[in-house]
């Protein structure tokens, strides 16, 4: 496909998406909120008593707000935006008209998935950006993160949020009800995964869940009081293998979304 | 010139398309020639929409071929629909965009020919100044013409409109009939409408299939079509004398068939309608006294009634012996 109309249709995902006010709205809250909120708290517990409670910022509130932002929230919002993505034009019922045009239904499929990644990454860069501001402004003296860790940090939030995203593009198209793929992705995100991660008869195959692939990738520790991310079990894997789950969780959800929209009646 | 040009804008032969037991399309052999507005009447649950979901690919046919513009399909699909617009049942748009959004949308996936015809496409359809506002705070006549906006943008050869006139108004019905009409005698499109307003169908359309259970019963020019398979000329004659009158009339060469009939005499002619002129000279000639003379007029609702009751009728039988 030319590359000029490859552009223009991300575009008109991207417009789709981002004028989408409840979406959006719910998007930054959900980014904006709970980051807002731990440093406020930190901050009143910091000043109510100093010596009881670190600063609000510096690296260790930078570990924890990345915990909330990285691990917690910002997932959820690509969730959001992602079953948008996916299942927006299905739910207006103007997919059948977009499969009139002639336009590859594949193209169609494709070109949801960098527009909702747009808009997804713009709202993480505005919860990371709140996440850099209470860092350094309320570091009171103790020591920030440096430029090295900034940038992973950056980079991390980005592919723990996009990869969830893109699963969830997938995900809604082979659905086809965003209500549904919203529940069961929500569902898994922050039930399912989790109790499957501390189930420990299951082994070294806790390696195949998405959110232990990602966690191998992070560069602040997401143990907290001797548990995993968000709380579950820690799984160890190598760095290989860490790769190929993540890379098997996009294949897999792209091509299921692919071959829906493909192959479904419009 | 493309060769495919001269080839009907519309052709299937056989096309079928089940689902599971049930058979929608039932072989349908279809024609719709290029340059008129064809009208496609069924009653609901005939199978309209479904030959135009099956022609625009949005479900696959179980058997049959099927041509648009000449080109076949789904093997050309791509090249067939670049010159098609199409509304399926209702036009559905973003409804948190705005009209010109919503037609950004579609034309950035046409491609880069249409992205210059949206503002072009939102005046012919007479929505320029509502342009910028949400399609949620839109009338039902606006989606519609904003839909046909949509399928102008394709500048198309060929328009498929299903039940187009649904949720209209009476002055909407009218204006869309003169839009349509326009397109095809202005622009030289070819319309294909669906539909089970037979008025609407009598007035807008130059020719007509009439689909019935998965089937096609019959199609051709409508006046063809009112007046049953031939173009027959029909009058009906008041006399003082209708038993004289027959005797005439039967005889005369000017005349297939004359019977009374609760309203006179009912004439059918063997030429053209202006021979009702020799036959009323003929008969006062005659002495016969003429209190009546009046063309009949065919109604494709007559006629739709008469090929859809005379399925019911068919089934009768099979209906009796299970």
């Amino acid at each position: 496909m030319n590359p000029a109309i490859a552009i223009r249709m991300v575009g008109a995902d991207f417009l789709k998406l981002r004028k989408k006010r409840g979406t959006l709205i719910w998007a930054f809250v959900l980014v904006l909120a709970p980051v807002l909120i731990f440093f406020i708290v930190k901050a009143v517990q910091h000043s109510s008593s100093p010596a009881e409670h670190s600063p609000a910022g510096g690296i260790s509130g930078y570990t924890d707000a990345m915990r909330v932002l990285a691990v917690f929230f910002g997932p959820l919002a690509a969730i959001m935006i992602g079953t948008d993505g996916g299942a927006g034009d299905l739910a207006a019922g103007v997919f059948r008209d977009l499969v009139v045009t002639g336009r590859s239904r594949v193209a169609l499929f494709g070109s949801r998935v960098p527009a909702a990644l747009g808009l997804c990454w713009l709202v993480v860069l505005a919860g990371y950006a709140l996440t850099l501001v209470g860092t350094y402004a309320l570091a009171s003296g103790t020591p920030t993160p440096g430029g090295a860790l900034v940038i992973n940090g950056l980079l991390f939030t980005l592919f723990s949020t996009g990869i969830v995203c893109v699963v969830a593009v997938g995900f809604s198209s082979l659905v086809g009800s965003r209500p549904a793929a919203l529940t069961v992705l929500i569902g898994w995100q922050l039930i399912a995964s989790r109790i499957l991660e501390n189930i420990e008869s299951l082994g070294s195959s806790r390696k195949l869940i998405l959110s232990q692939a990602v966690a191998h990738f992070s560069p602040i520790s997401l143990n907290d009081g001797g548990h995993g991310p968000r709380g579950g079990a820690t799984v160890t894997m190598s760095t290989g293998t860490a790769v190929i789950v993540a890379l098997g969780w996009i294949v897999v959800f792209l091509a299921l979304g692919a071959w829906r929209t493909r192959t479904m009646d419009a | 010139m493309d060769p495919s040009s001269s080839q009907p804008a519309i052709e299937t032969a056989g096309l079928t398309k089940r689902f599971g037991e049930r058979t929608a399309l039932d072989g349908i052999d279809l024609q719709v020639p290029r340059g008129c507005a064809f009208g496609f009447l069924g009653p609901n649950g005939a199978g309209k929409t479904t030959i135009i979901r099956t022609l625009l690919g949005l479900t696959h046919a179980s058997a049959g071929t099927m041509h648009l513009l000449g080109h076949p399909v789904p093997a050309e699909r791509a090249q067939a629909l670049q010159r098609v617009g199409a509304i399926v049942e209702e036009p559905r748009f973003h409804m948190h965009l705005t009209g010109r959004e919503n037609l950004r949308i579609v034309s950035a996936v046409r491609g880069p020919e249409t992205w210059d015809r949206i503002d072009p496409a939102l005046a012919r359809v007479g929505l320029s100044e509502r342009a910028g506002d949400k399609v949620k705070s839109y009338s039902m006549g606006m989606r519609q013409r904003l839909g046909v906006a949509r399928c102008l943008l394709a500048d198309p050869l060929l328009l498929i409109l299903d039940e187009p006139t649904n949720g209209l108004d009476p002055a909407g019905i009218q204006e869309f009939r003169e839009m349509i009409r326009a397109m095809v005698e202005q622009e030289g499109r070819t319309v294909f409408i669906s539909s089970h307003l037979l008025d609407e169908v009598e007035k807008t359309c130059d020719a007509a299939a009439i689909v019935d259970r998965g089937k096609i019963v019959t199609q051709g020019a409508i006046a063809d079509l009112a007046a049953g398979g031939g173009a027959r000329h029909e009058l009906i004659v008041g006399v003082d004398d209708q038993d004289r009158a027959l005797g005439l009339l039967n005889a005369s060469e000017l005349v297939a068939e004359a019977r009374p009939d609760d309203e006179g005499i009912r004439v059918v002619l063997s030429g053209e309608p202006q021979t009702a002129a020799q036959i009323n000279a003929a008969l006062v000639g005659a002495g016969v006294g003429v209190t009546r003379l009046e063309p009949v007029r065919h109604s494709l609702e007559q006629r739709f009634l008469q090929v859809t009751s005379r399925l019911d009728a068919d089934l009768v039988p099979e209906a009796v012996k299970a």
